[in-house]
Order: structure tokens, then sequence, then C-alpha cells
């Protein structure tokens, strides 16, 4: 362990285990996972499908109860979904029915809050990631890239302290990914937040991690944790550098020998 | 077309057995079942007592199943459930023949299946039994008038699903054929019937209760051929409502026994569908 | 025959090769054996289909008969009336249902139980306790459009995305915000579907009670040209009913385009990871 700060960690991912069903069907998604998510930093949960990274970060978000073990966040132990955590999923999850705009303000309304209110900080984040001519625009007028960033400012909206990012860029082709995940990057440091990537794509995790969880399959838990020490802003060509290569190898190590 | 039971949660990909009957009994809905069935009959049975209603509209819960015991004991009724049933399964049969028989001839080639839609909307928008007085009329008060009205109800879905399974396959899929040098005959048999098949059954099931509808609207307009529908509206007409109830529980039971069939039999024949293929469009 | 499918060529702009061509040239080809079937070989007995003349000609004598718009009337009013009762309350009871798996798992059996039953059969009770007027006729059609509207509410209201409802979870969306915001906007191009299933339904509730037993309306005009042997007179009703079904038809489907315009939803479901 690096001693980076010494504050505490801002989620605390306590014994969790997780099994799915009962009797001759019931499956263990997660078993016993230590982790804890320091203040600011970039963690990836990296693993083959199966390993039960998304179900790691479901309980993170408050989504599925553990079946043992806790996690806390910011001190409190977490039971539910928290405003304070933004989640962002696979697909883009846009509502057809919603202008990109709505669908940004989306949590304002779920909260109660006015709309009014939030119209410029949303502007100011579709802005950001350059989307902002598509404001009034319905997200099947928009690409599968475009949708995504629309995701991210509605996630960005109420500066979340946590960010979850589930596959975020599962479902985009190799090259709006690459740009996409700039993008996450930049606004994350942007939003001063915390953020924890699922992922299975070695490259990706270690380019984004500041440090990288690598779990293994069935039932899912913790191997071991890469601690990543390039500096920010990063930049595509660190992809090239052989110490980044050697991470990476480092990695695919990992997962293939378990 | 296609109206079926939701699935309340996401269908899983690996074909899991559900629970058995008896789980899903003591599953936690089984007392509210059996609560409700116990409110209904208890207010059946007292509230036509108290007076506020017409007695002989509303005959109490046990006077009702002494009808029906009466019913199932006098046995004449026999008859005319095997005149009903066996109009239904003649129309039913020439239904799906003509209706899948439509829809191959419209269906398999785009141009045409485009340029004849507005004439199947047409027909659907159509009521068609307006024209069951017509056909009593002219074909009697025999079973023809009956498989008549019943085979011009139920053809319908049996053709446009035909029609718009056949347009099912992808693009893909079609070249895939051609790359194969398959012929049309060979496209239509390895290809369209079978991506077809899940929708043409979800029209085919619908025509059979369409021939049901089709029998018992026919039995009830005409006047002397026997029949549960001519049943029901002579009991109606006696004002010998607790025969009435028993005639139309026999025709609830016969409809989802019918329904239960053809289900089964659409298991069979398209095991390989998700319910969630047909509807595709 | 065209060659087989793979529509991959090119919009074709020449309207005189479209397919709409042959739809045009179709009905003069219908009306043609119509006339053919009628007046010259004769093989379709006049009580049947009678010849396009005379359906020509009794079209004014019909349309300008003594209280004919209040047997139109009062056969819209049978169809629209129960059709908004069967739709709503096929609709409440969906939202009902899809709200709990308790009461789903004990009462959807009960309801399925009508996609069965031909509603008709309940025709003579419905005129046994309330009689020949509006008042049943309404009931008859709303029952017979009740089960399609809320079948497909029932079903649509499923329809939500995995990933889309655990967006509103992480949100801490209320059950009614979830139901509101996400469920029936999802619904809503099922329902719609119901919602056309339904309107033919009715319609065909409302003529087949006023056939049963009725003062007045389409129905009972229908019948009273059969017993007269006015077959061209109910050929022109038939035509009627043809116009207010398609005209029910495309004010749905107009409803429709306008009001679920994002039809061109993608429907993809990966669902949560189990794992």
């Amino acid at each position: 362990m690096t001693t980076m700060t010494q504050t505490a960690p801002l989620v605390r991912v306590d014994g969790v285990t997780k099994r799915f069903g009962s009797g001759d069907k019931e499956m263990v998604a997660l078993s016993g996972l230590n982790l804890e998510v320091r203040e600011g930093e970039f963690l990836s949960l990296l693993g083959p499908s199966g390993c039960g990274k998304s179900t790691a970060l479901n309980i993170m978000g408050g989504l599925l109860e553990a079946t043992e073990g806790t996690v806390t966040f910011s001190g409190e132990q977490l039971t539910e979904p928290n405003r304070h955590i933004g989640m962002m999923f696979q697909q883009a999850v846009m509502f057809p029915w919603r202008t990109t705009l709505e669908n940004v303000l989306l949590p304002v309304e779920i909260f109660g809050e006015k709309k009014k209110d939030f119209i410029p900080k949303a502007e100011e984040l579709l802005e950001m990631v350059g989307i902002k001519d598509f404001r009034d625009s319905y997200p099947w007028q928009l690409s599968g890239g475009m949708q995504q960033r629309a995701a991210l400012c509605r996630v960005l909206l109420h500066d979340p302290k946590l960010l979850l990012l589930d596959e975020p860029c599962g479902a985009l082709d190799e090259f709006t990914r690459e740009s996409m995940n700039q993008e996450l990057l930049r606004l994350q440091d942007y939003a001063k937040s915390t953020a924890v990537l699922v992922t299975h794509n070695i490259t990706e995790a270690v380019f984004m991690s500041d440090r990288v969880a690598v779990m293994s399959a069935r039932p899912g838990r913790l191997v071991d944790i890469i601690e990543v020490p390039f500096d920010r802003p990063r930049r595509p060509d660190l992809q090239t550098t052989n110490d980044f290569i050697k991470l990476v190898a480092k990695a695919r190590q990992m997962l293939e020998l378990q | 077309m296609t109206t079926t039971a939701p699935p309340p949660t996401p269908a899983r990909s690996a074909p899991t057995p559900g629970p058995t009957w008896w789980e899903r009994f003591r599953g936690g809905s089984a007392w509210i079942v059996i609560t409700t069935v116990a409110v209904i009959i208890a207010f059946w049975e007292f509230f036509p007592q108290t007076g506020l209603v017409n007695r002989v509209l509303f005959p109490t819960f046990s006077e009702t199943v002494a009808a029906f015991v009466q019913l199932l004991g006098g046995g004449y009724w026999w008859d005319d459930l095997a005149k009903t049933m066996s109009a239904v399964a003649i129309a039913w049969v020439i239904g799906v023949a003509f209706g899948f028989t439509m829809g191959v001839v419209l269906g398999t080639s785009p141009f045409m299946r485009q340029a004849i839609t507005p004439y199947a909307i047409a027909v659907q928008a159509l009521p068609k039994v307006v024209l069951a007085p017509l056909l009593i009329g002219w074909l009697g008060f025999g079973p023809e008038s009956k498989i008549a009205l019943a085979v011009i109800i139920c053809f319908f879905p049996v053709w446009i699903d035909t029609m718009v399974g056949l347009a099912l396959p992808s693009a893909n899929e079609f070249k895939l054929m051609k790359s194969l040098k398959a012929s049309r005959w060979q496209v239509f048999t390895k290809l369209q019937l079978p991506s077809a098949l899940p929708m043409i059954m979800v029209g085919v099931k619908h025509a059979l209760l369409l021939a049901f509808t089709g029998v018992i609207v026919a039995e009830i307009l005409s006047a002397s051929d026997g029949g549960l529908g001519k049943l029901t509206k002579e009991f109606a007409s006696q004002l010998n409502m607790g025969l009435v109830y028993s005639v139309v529980t026999i025709v609830v039971i016969l409809s989802i026994t019918l329904v239960s069939i053809a289900d089964v039999i659409e298991r069979r024949v398209v095991f390989w569908s998700e319910e969630s293929r047909a509807r595709r469009k | 025959m065209a060659q087989i499918a793979v529509d991959s060529s090119p919009k074709k702009k020449n309207f005189l090769r479209s397919p709409y061509m042959l739809t045009i040239a179709l009905l003069p080809i219908i009306l043609a054996a119509w006339w053919l079937a009628t007046t010259v070989t004769k093989s379709v007995p006049a009580i049947l289909l009678p010849t396009p003349e005379s359906v020509w000609i009794a079209f004014p004598r019909v349309l300008g008969a003594d209280g004919f718009g209040d047997q139109v009337l009062r056969t819209l009013t049978e169809i629209a009336g129960g059709f908004a009762l069967g739709a709503s309350v096929g609709f409440f009871l969906g939202v009902l249902l899809s709200s709990s798996s308790r009461l789903r798992a004990a009462y959807l059996p009960f309801l399925s139980a009508l996609e069965a039953i031909p509603t008709v059969i309940l025709a003579p009770i419905i005129i046994a306790w309330i009689g020949f007027g509006i008042e049943g006729k309404i009931l008859q059609a709303a029952i017979a459009c009740f089960y399609a509207v809320f079948i497909t509410t029932l079903s649509g209201l499923g329809l939500a995305e995995p990933n889309a409802v655990a967006l509103m979870k992480s949100l801490r969306a209320s059950k009614w915000q979830t139901m509101v915001k996400l469920r029936i906007p999802t619904a809503l191009p099922v329902i719609f579907g119901g919602l056309q299933l339904g309107a033919t339904t009715a319609i065909i509730g409302a003529i087949v009670s006023e056939f049963i037993g009725a003062t007045g309306g389409l129905g009972y005009l229908m019948l009273r040209y059969r017993s007269s042997f006015d077959t061209a007179a109910y050929w022109v009703i038939i035509f009627l009913f043809l116009v207010i079904g398609l005209v029910v038809y495309l004010t749905i489907w107009y409803i429709e385009k306008r009001f679920v315009f994002w039809r061109r939803i993608e429907v993809t479901r990966p669902d949560l990871e189990k794992q």
C-alpha cells in the first residue's frame, strides 16, 4: 500500500458476499470482497465477464443488497441509493420521449427540485462534452457516443462525490470509446469526484485508473490491486510506452493465472 | 395481434424449469385467490336474498349450482355441445387453411405485400359480424351459416400473421440464402416459413378463439339450429338465469380448455421461438 | 412475381412502378368482379350480394331516411362509450396489476380467462339484466374491448429496460415516479396496439349486441332491411361500418403518431448482470 494521503476512504467494502437464488440454483456472485476507494481516485474493477464486478458496483451504488458484509460510504453504512452517488450504465439509458436537455434534467425532477435552477449548469456540461447544439434533439437523433456523453452530463449535474461507471463505453466502437474515455477523465477531474469503473478491457483499465482491482471469476473475488503511477492528464500516446505495456502485461498475467 | 401474459422480469436466456404449480400456489398469492373467491361466492349467495335485486335475474350461488347440476344431469345439452364444437372445428380448419394460403400467395413478395396492405387494413377495420344476418338469411339456420361466419371472422389473423411473418427474416438472412444459391422454394421453406411459424401460430391460436366467437354469434342470432349460444339465448328468454349462468360457465371452461390446448400445441411446434421474436416488426 | 425480399435497392421514385399503383388498379378489378358475379353470371345470390348499381342507388335512400342520423349517433355513442369505459378500466387494472406481483399472481389467471371467452355469450345476460337500451350496448362494447387494453398495458409496463429501471432506482425515484416517467411512456406504443385492437372489438360488441336485441341503432336498422329483403340498403350500412372502422383506425393511428413520436426506439434489453 502506498501512502498518498491518510484520510479515511470514501468507500469501504467490507467482506461483501452476494449470492443469487437458493438451494440447487444458488450461485455465489461475489465472495468476501474487501476494497477501499480513496477520495479523489479513479479505481477500476477489472475481470472477466461473470466475475461479479457489476454486482459489486451495484452493491456500492445501493441498487443491490449484499448477502453478507457491509459497504460504508462517507463513513455511513450504505443500504439504499444515495444522491451523492451517480451511476452510469452500459447503455446510455436515454428516454426517447425526452430531448437531450430533458434527459439531463431527469434527476432534478426526481429529486423534486426546480428545473430552472439547473438549466445553466446542464447547458454548461453539454457544452463541455461538445453536444450543446443537440440539447433539443431526441436521443434517437444522436450517435451512441453522444448519448453516452449526455448520460455523463446527467450524472454530473448534481456533483456526485462518487461516480460508479458500469462499462459506460462497452457498447461503443473503439474510436468513440477512446475519446469518450478522455472525456470521462477530464470531467472526473473537473468535478473532483471519485470514480469506480467496471471493465473487462485491460488497456482501458490501466489507462484510466490510479489503481486497478483485478478480480477472478466464479465466485468473484479480489485477486490483487495494481498501482498505476502515471501522471495526469494522460494522453493516448501513453499507451505505447514501455512502462504502460508492462503494466498491461502484468494485469493480463494476473487474469490468466487464475 | 399478439396478446400474451407479460414476463414480469426479463426472461433468462437459459431454459431453467419454472416453479411447479404447487410451489407457485404456496408462493404467497394463494390466500388472495381463495379470499377473493370466497368473498364473491358469499356475496353471490347472500346479496340476492337481501331483496335489493330481482331474485329471478340474480339467483343465489347455491341455486345456480343446483341449476348447473340439473343441466349436467339432464344430458340434453350434449347435442348442443357437439353442434357448437364441430362447427368451431370445421370453421377453424377452413379458416386457417384459407388464411395461410392468402398469406403465402400475397406475402412472399414484398411488392404484393405492400400493394395489398390498404385492403388488409380495410378488411380489418370492417366488423365482419355485420355479415351474420345476411349469411343466416342465405344459408339458413343450419351449421353452414355458423361455419361461414366463423370462417370469415377467423381467417383474418392467420392471413395477416402469415404475411407479416414471411417478411420477418432479416436482410442478412436473405443474403446468406442467396450466397448459397438457394432456390425461391428453398428460401421459402428453409428460411421464411420457419421464421414466420411463431407468428403464424399466434394467428392460428387467435383464429380458434375467433371461430368460437363466430359460431356463438351465429347461434345466438339464428333461430332454430341448436348449439350453446342458442341454449343461452333460450334460457335467457325464459329468464331461467341459473341455467344461463350454467351454460356460460360451460362456454368459459370450454374456451379456456381450447386456449390451453392451443398453447400446448404452439409451444410444441415453435419450441425454439421467443415470444419477443414473433413480435418483431 | 418480384424477386425475393432484400430491400436494398434505393427507393424507387417512379410512382407508376410502385406497389400502390397495383393497389389502385385492384379497385376497378374488384368492382368488375362484383359486377360480373352479380349481374352477368349471377353466381352469387342477390339476397347475399346485390348488384353494384342497386347498392349505389340505395345510398341516398338509406342515408336520407327519416331519423337515420339518430340511429348512426346512437351506435356511435355505444361504441365510443363502451370503448372509453372498457379502455379506462383495462388501463387502470393493467397499471394496478403491474405494480404488484402479488396481485398479478392472484388475479391474472382470472382476467386472462377473458382472453379466451367469446364475450358475446354474455349478451343475453346483459339484455336480461338491463334491457334493450343503450346502456347494455355500452356495457357489451366495454367488456369486448377491456381485455386488449388491459393485457397490452400490463405487458407494456413490464417492458422498461433493466438499465433504465436501475437508473431510476439509483436516483431513488418513487414507484409512482418510475411509473409516470419511465414505465408508462415505454408502454405507450404497445398500449396503442391494444387500443387499436380494443376499438375494433368494441365496434363488434356494439353491433352484435344490437343484432341480438335493440330498439335502435345501425344493427337494428340492418335487421329491419334484411327482413324486408332490402339487401342493397343492408349493404349500404355495411359500407358505413367499413367507413366507421377505417375512421376509428386512422384516428387512433394518427393520435399514436403524434403522441408516440419516438417510436423509433431501439429495443435492446441487455439484462442487468446477474452474476
